[in-house]
């Protein structure tokens, strides 16, 4: 089995990204779930959602805590994606340019996989209400980093949602730039002490899950 | 054909293929994405059905029994508070004898407001007469929504059934289904022949006043109609494997059942969970295995008597809680086993108001109850705290704190 999660924020399109990469393992006759944490519906607000593919039915129900692959939409998130889990094998994607998967790598002492898909999107002009498309080159570079699925699988789905869209050449280009441009930060040699918090970091006292100490 | 679509999407699409006539329904999360999928196929033609809009739940109901009364096919579905308001209903439609399912997303019941999935709505609605199925994949969900007609329109049954699928975890996830077309269904599944039907051609009076001298027997004819479900629906869930090749037991289910020494029971998707727990036992060496309860009405009294018998322990896992008692699922299983089987039983509470359920959780507790550590009754996820309790002195502490 292959889990997967993916930490965005309200609009990225966190959520169409896991249906889709389920859509592609689906594609390659695989086993297929893929669900969100129902919350508030917010723009901005932190989102997580799910998928796991497997050759045998899937009988988990509950979330995945343990990713082989934790997918980063919005980079602030990267302490918090990291501080839900993942395996100690799991791979680390991160929506971000270089230099920050450079000193994440450092930070959190471990390789940073990045693709920096804010920029992809903008620079093929989708935008979808004024924010960049990210899920698209991510949906490329997901699919490839965890080998669920074909590009040909991945750009039918792309092609069919591109279709009603009337923008085909765009999504395509997206998704190829996802599946081709997956770069990666090193971890230092040396690790490094426990990094210290940063600004980036999202504020976990923020989600009110503390429980009340008597 | 095979699908990739919610647990919800997949209801609708299997009342479809099942012949459905008539759906009233009224919109509540997390039920809502069945309804807008029937409205849709509806719209789009490609169902032939009459959808019919009500004011409210209770309403719905009261359509729902109408329109079967008139020998149509009627499906609805609901959640949480919109099944509580339907209470009267409820009873009512099993006090009619009408043959409709409903399928029912298992919702928490508020205050606080609360979507997520968790058992009380359902099992409050426990003494209705409505037969009553908990499903725990989307396969299932599908296939339960077609044998399901084969069981309430059987004359020897004539009882509403209620299919329920847990919220989010089900009726929101994308999984893969295979759904079976409308001309497969139909040599499973007959068109709907009602033993009589309303008809303004032959007037009749139905559901009115009966005297003390009648009614026990009506009554007591439930539950015949409720005993003879058990040989129905084994029935239905046997020529089902038969002809579509799938199988997700009939009265209960079992994994590893065989050699177990330890059983895990438990009800709808957190039986799917609790088989990847039986595995984890089972690499640890420890002789596991799950009974999942698919219908709760009936109850599956002798197959818990014969399954239950000779093992050394329970552990029964209940996503509700019957306050001044314990789990619902606990005190069915052992009044079941009273006098016939007398393993050691503990009940563990989670997943309640949809707080996630890991199969790590429900094996940690099973290894304790295997120990003879776990308690009667043990909330396996909740940590409460003094906060927690409703006294003067928390409350004096907490508007000094608003001060």
């Amino acid at each position: 089995m292959f889990e997967i999660r993916v930490h965005g924020l309200g609009g990225q399109g966190a959520v169409t990204l896991c249906t889709w990469i389920a859509q592609a393992g689906y594609a390659v006759d695989s086993h297929v779930q893929a669900f969100p944490f129902f919350g508030a519906e917010r723009r901005g607000a932190p989102v997580k959602a799910f998928v796991r593919v497997d050759e045998q039915p899937i009988d988990l129900r509950s979330q995945v805590y343990r990713p082989d692959l934790l997918v980063v939409m919005s980079p602030d998130l990267t302490g918090l994606a990291l501080q839900e889990g993942i395996t100690p094998e799991g791979r680390l994607l991160v929506n971000c340019g270089g230099e920050l998967a450079a000193r994440f790598a450092e930070r959190f002492s471990r390789d940073i996989h990045y693709i920096d898909g804010t920029g992809i999107a903008l620079e093929l002009g989708l935008e979808f209400d004024g924010m960049p498309m990210v899920n698209l080159p991510l949906f490329g570079a997901v699919v490839a980093q965890a080998d669920v699925a074909t590009l040909e699988a991945v750009l039918e789905i792309v092609d069919e949602v591109a279709g009603r869209r009337g923008n085909r050449e765009a999504y395509e280009k997206a998704v190829q730039a996802g599946w081709d441009g997956v770069e990666v930060a090193r971890a230092p040699a040396e690790p490094s002490a426990k990094p210290a918090a940063s600004e980036t970091d999202y504020d976990l006292s923020r989600t009110g899950v503390t429980p009340i100490e008597p | 054909m095979k699908l990739l679509e919610t647990g919800n999407h997949l209801i609708a699409l299997a009342a479809n293929v099942a012949g459905v006539e008539v759906v009233p329904a009224y919109p509540i999360t997390p039920q809502t994405q069945i309804i807008e999928m029937v409205a849709d196929l509806i719209a789009r033609g490609d169902m032939d059905a009459e959808y019919i809009p009500v004011e409210s739940e209770h309403s719905a109901c009261a359509a729902l029994v109408s329109a079967s009364l008139t020998g149509a096919r009627a499906f609805s579905a609901t959640s949480a508070h919109g099944l509580a308001y339907m209470h009267e209903m409820l009873h009512y439609s099993a006090g009619i004898r009408v043959p409709v399912v409903m399928a029912n997303v298992n919702r928490a019941l508020g205050p606080g407001w609360n979507i997520w999935c968790d058992h009380q709505d359902s099992i409050s609605q426990r003494d209705t007469g409505w037969l009553q199925v908990y499903v725990a994949s989307h396969q299932e969900a599908v296939d339960t929504v077609i044998q399901a007609y084969r069981i309430t329109e059987d004359h020897s049954v004539l009882l509403p059934l209620m299919l329920n699928l847990d919220a989010f975890v089900l009726s929101h996830t994308y999984m893969d289904a295979d759904m079976p077309s409308r001309e497969e269904v139909s040599k499973y599944l007959p068109p709907y022949r009602p033993l009589w039907k309303l008809d303004p051609k032959k007037p009749v009076t139905h559901g009115s006043v009966v005297y003390p001298v009648d009614f026990s027997e009506t009554r007591e004819s439930m539950q015949i109609g409720q005993d003879n479900a058990r040989r129905v629906a084994a029935r239905a869930a046997e020529e089902f494997r038969e002809m579509f090749g799938r199988w997700h037991g009939a009265m209960v289910d079992g994994y590893l059942l065989d050699d177990a020494e330890f059983l895990i029971v438990a009800m709808g998707s957190l039986a799917a969970e609790s088989r990847v727990a039986v595995d984890a036992l089972r690499s640890e060496g420890k002789a596991a295995g799950l009974l999942r309860v698919r219908f709760f009405r009936p109850f599956p009294i002798d197959e818990l008597r014969e399954l239950c018998a000779g093992r050394q322990g329970l552990m029964v896992i209940d996503r509700d809680f019957s306050y001044g008692m314990e789990g619902a699922l606990f005190t069915e299983v052992k009044g079941a086993l009273y006098g016939y089987a007398d393993p050691p039983a503990a009940n563990l509470i989670v997943g309640i108001g949809g707080r996630d359920v890991t199969y790590e959780l429900i094996a940690d507790h099973a290894k304790r109850a295997m120990a003879g550590e776990l308690a009667e009754v043990t909330w396996g996820d909740s940590h409460v705290t003094r906060a927690h309790e409703i006294t003067r002195e928390v409350l004096r502490e907490f508007e000094d704190l608003m001060d």
